[in-house]
């Protein structure tokens, strides 16, 4: 029983280390903090569910296309509302990622009405037995789905010139400047990654919880896992994710079921009193 | 034209004569609306004391409003006689009590986390409220008793906008004393650069918790007459998204700046009424305007307005 729950723990907390990845990746590069990064895999589900269910297009047609346009409109967001704010203190970018989340949600709601749908997964809908525990495939689907993504990322960035660009980036934007790095591009770029990741999140949650405009909210667990795991920490937003997700199933069984509610503010909370800087987090110094 | 002294206050007592006589003339709806603004302007003083003076993004004011109506509503059902005044006083205290409480392990975090641990805490106050139902009412709500001062019962929406207004005034001109004096000075100080300001000397530990504690003193009495005022409380009115309108409020009023905190509640309660049926129009204007004003106009309306000032003179 305990290991099932932990099972499916482990497929819960893969989409929270997507969030928390996607927020991760964009703080470190930037330092800005993406309030936004929920409804990003909101929007991206709704535009592959527009795709698949309302125009029929195939599933790999749909996913290829879902994954284009969610990097553009990485792109077309940090251009518009991210860049002209570049140079303002991060508090007003915190702010700008706020009504970023809002205008998204609510013109989602114009396109797409607040209903839940009901949303296929790429995975089959089936369990299988092992050893005691019965496991369903959208879940393992979702782990598996989530360590690919990790992989390919993290060969990106260590093997590839752009990869390689936006660590430096995120070092020193002037010593990358100076070396000449686009450390605008770089921003953008990483806008267009979060906004990917955000939609591999987008698509591996919207079958598990259905697809509906109040998906964003998972911001919230994104968080709680990156504050969990150490702020800014990718290997952090991975352990933290996962952690967060065994958390919250195996919580309900040991307290009150409504504790499920309060899990993520409850991480949060605890991990800011206790241990701000997470499991994996680093002490950062600000100069005057 | 600069107005001299004197003028400044014939002014202000005109203006403050026109207010109070203006229920005479207005709707109940109309008396309820301006005595909602004001409870709205309590809130936004309370947080723009906080985030736009300290420069702390607070998330979970919804929280603080919770606390302040439900100590408020709680406290009167059992002590009817005592003068509503003491309640609401009593509820800024508790409220501020337990600003103060956060304040301290706050105090070891910097930007965002602090604008998460207020969230978290925001969320974890209306989850209180919900699950301890033997004192609150939990999901029934709670029927706020009538606000009485001995023998004086505020029983209308008429009556109350005169106790309610002269503590939005009073409050008012309390936090413009507390802005222009020392503590104003240090806020201001710790939101330019935490570091420079030790450096000159202010206690960043004490002048941090002090502004939770201020902010969530304005903001739990505002609860106490937001609870008088609506007659009924329940848990789901304290949501994450009402702390949001209220950080909305403040950025599109102008952030460290009273009169800001006044105009972003006139736009509040504008707004909740002009697109009452179309909440997610609603909900679009203010996403739009947190990026448009963050972008081009940081520092408000209120800031605006004051730009255009030293312009023209």
């Amino acid at each position: 029983m305990l290991l099932q729950v932990i099972f499916s723990g482990l497929a819960t907390g893969s989409i929270y280390a997507l969030v928390a990845l996607g927020l991760a990746l964009i703080y470190n590069t930037t330092e800005h903090v993406n309030f936004a990064q929920g409804e990003m895999s909101m929007v991206s589900a709704f535009v592959g569910f527009t795709f698949f269910s309302m125009l029929g297009l195939s599933l790999w047609i749909t996913i290829s296309l879902t994954l284009l346009i969610s990097a553009l409109l990485g792109i077309i967001t940090e251009r518009l509302v991210i860049r002209p704010a570049m140079r303002a203190p991060h508090f007003n970018v915190f702010i700008i990622t706020l009504g970023v989340s809002i205008v998204m949600k609510s013109l989602s709601g114009f396109i797409w009405s607040h209903n839940d749908y009901p949303y296929p997964s790429i995975f089959p809908d089936e369990t299988i037995a092992i050893g005691g525990a019965t496991i369903d495939l959208i879940g393992l689907g979702n782990i598996g789905a989530t360590v690919l993504l990790m992989v390919i990322l993290y060969a990106f960035f260590r093997y590839t010139r752009y990869g390689t660009a936006m660590r430096a980036v995120s070092e020193s934007q002037n010593a990358a400047l100076l070396m000449g790095v686009n450390v605008k591009r770089s921003f953008a770029a990483t806008w267009a990654i979060s906004f990917l990741v955000a939609a591999v999140a987008g698509i591996l949650m919207a079958p598990v919880v259905f697809l509906s405009t109040h998906m964003g909210i998972v911001v919230i667990n994104g968080f709680a896992a990156a504050i969990l795991g150490g702020w800014g920490s990718i290997p952090g937003a991975i352990i933290g994710g996962m952690l967060l997700g065994v958390i919250d199933n195996v919580a309900p069984l040991y307290l009150p079921s409504q504790i499920k509610n309060v899990v993520p503010f409850a991480v949060i909370f605890i991990v800011l009193v206790i241990r701000p800087k997470g499991i994996m987090g680093v002490e950062r110094f600000t100069k005057v | 034209m600069q107005p001299s002294g004197k003028w400044k206050i014939v002014s202000w007592t005109a203006a403050l004569i026109v207010l109070l006589i203006l229920p005479l003339f207005l709707g109940k709806y109309s008396i309820f609306l301006l005595s909602l603004l004001a409870i709205y302007a309590l809130v936004s003083l309370g947080l723009n004391l906080l985030m736009g003076y300290t420069g702390q993004i607070a998330a979970g004011h919804a929280g603080f409003l919770a606390i302040g109506a439900y100590v408020t509503a709680i406290f009167t059902a059992h002590f009817e006689w005592v003068p509503c005044p003491l309640t609401l006083l009593l509820a800024g205290t508790i409220s501020g009590l337990i600003g103060f409480l956060l304040g301290i392990p706050i105090l070891r975090l910097k930007g965002f986390y602090i604008a998460m641990a207020t969230l978290a805490f925001g969320v974890v106050v209306s989850e209180i409220i919900l699950q301890w139902s033997s004192v609150t009412g939990g999901d029934d709500g709670f029927s706020v008793p009538i606000a009485r001062i001995g023998g004086l019962v505020f029983d209308s929406d008429f009556k109350l906008f005169y106790l309610i207004i002269p503590v939005t005034i009073l409050m008012t001109l309390l936090a413009k004393n507390l802005v222009n004096g020392y503590i104003g000075r240090a806020f201001i100080a710790l939101r330019e650069s935490e570091i420079a300001a030790q450096t000159i000397g202010v206690d960043l530990a004490k002048y941090k918790t002090i502004a939770f504690a201020i902010s969530a003193f304005y903001t739990g009495v505002a609860g106490g007459l937001f609870a008088f005022l609506i007659t009924f409380l329940s848990p789901d009115a304290f949501t994450i998204e009402l702390s949001i309108d209220f950080i909305a409020m403040i950025v599109i009023g102008g952030m460290g700046s009273i009169l800001g905190s006044i105009i972003g509640a006139v736009i509040l309660t504008g707004m909740q009424q002009v697109l009452a049926g179309l909440l997610d129009l609603q909900i679009l204007i203010f996403g739009l305007s947190l990026i448009v004003f963050m972008i081009f106009m940081p520092k408000g309306i209120a800031g605006m307005l004051s730009d255009l000032k030293e312009k023209f003179t």
